[in-house]
């Protein structure tokens, strides 16, 4: 399955969808003008990804510095579909890194992975 | 004095009026998302130059984001006044400054509301200023698992992501301006 590739802006953030190395990356900075229209591909990409998974496995990295709250229910909808998968036989991996200088991501990812329940959830410093 | 130097001093006392309230920036008129854009950038630049931590700048930035998507999505004062609530062209009038007051960043932001809206607003509001951080976390999740409210065009936790970043209650007020509407202020510290 090609990769799904979405250069940063301002705005939002990079996707890089690796699909054939099963290694999903959206990071930087979320707020964009229109939530829905920006997150659309990415899930359409996703679903189609995931209903290929079946057992596999598949690592996805959160690397956000900032996110609005707009673009929050877009981050709790792409952990559902992540943990649906898992439920469904798929071995995933959530990696959430956060900027220890900003813990409000931190306490953000502690409430966003609790909600994983069969996904594995893993909360990490961003490297400096 | 000459015209132009009346002109240089109705214009300076404007800005000194706003110094003196502490304000470093201030935006009033009809708000949209290069609006946004562009006030968010400076003010990112500004708070990175007076040496905030980023904990500081991050919080003083989100706030400043919802508070504009609020006017932009929200004010009851916009042109045209009888569009519908989905045209493309509409713009919605508000105000907004960031300034600093004993140490504390501070973001102001006003626009104008139905009348018929206030009573909601104000329970909502009162709600979450009286919620401490634990609280704030729990409504947060909830209100991310709810369905948007009818009112609401975003995820409908835009004054819960504020509340949350500021370092104290959120303090509001309103104010009849006529018949069919009121001013509503929204204040948040960081």
């Amino acid at each position: 399955m090609a990769s799904l590739k979405i250069a940063a802006t301002d705005r939002s953030p990079a996707v890089l969808f690796d699909f054939d190395n099963h290694h999903l990356t959206i990071s930087g900075e979320s707020y964009p003008e229109d939530v829905s229209t920006f997150y659309h591909p990415i899930f359409e990409a996703l679903d189609a990804y995931l209903a290929g998974l079946g057992d596999g496995s598949c690592r996805f990295d959160f690397e956000l510095i900032y996110f609005n709250s707009s673009s929050a229910k877009a981050i709790m909808m792409l952990m559902e579909k992540l943990d649906e998968a898992a439920k469904n036989g798929a071995s995933i991996e959530v990696y959430w890194y956060y900027d220890e200088e900003d813990d409000t991501m931190q306490e953000l990812g502690e409430e966003f992975g609790e909600d994983l329940e069969h996904a594995a959830f893993h909360l990490e410093k961003m490297a400096v | 004095m000459t015209q132009a130097a009346v002109l240089a001093r109705d214009l300076f006392d404007f800005r000194a009026v706003l110094l003196q309230k502490g304000i470093i920036f201030a935006y009033s008129g009809y708000v949209t998302e290069p609006v946004l854009n562009g006030v968010g950038e400076a003010l990112k630049r500004k708070l990175a130059i007076q040496d905030a931590d980023t904990k500081t700048v991050r919080s003083v930035f989100a706030i400043f984001v919802e508070q504009m998507q609020n006017m932009i999505r929200y004010s009851a004062e916009k042109v045209p006044p009888e569009a519908d609530i989905d045209a493309p062209l509409e713009l919605r009038y508000g105000v907004l400054t960031i300034g600093q007051e004993e140490g504390d960043y501070v973001v102001h932001a006003g626009n104008l509301v139905h009348r018929e809206d206030i009573e909601r607003l104000r329970r909502r509001l009162s709600a979450i200023s009286a919620m401490d951080k634990e609280q704030l976390k729990v409504a947060y999740k909830e209100q991310l698992k709810a369905e948007p409210d009818e009112h609401s065009k975003g995820a409908g936790i835009g004054f819960i992501e504020i509340a949350r970043r500021a370092s104290k209650p959120i303090e509001f007020d309103f104010m009849e301006v006529d018949g069919d509407y009121a001013f509503f202020a929204l204040k948040a510290c960081v």
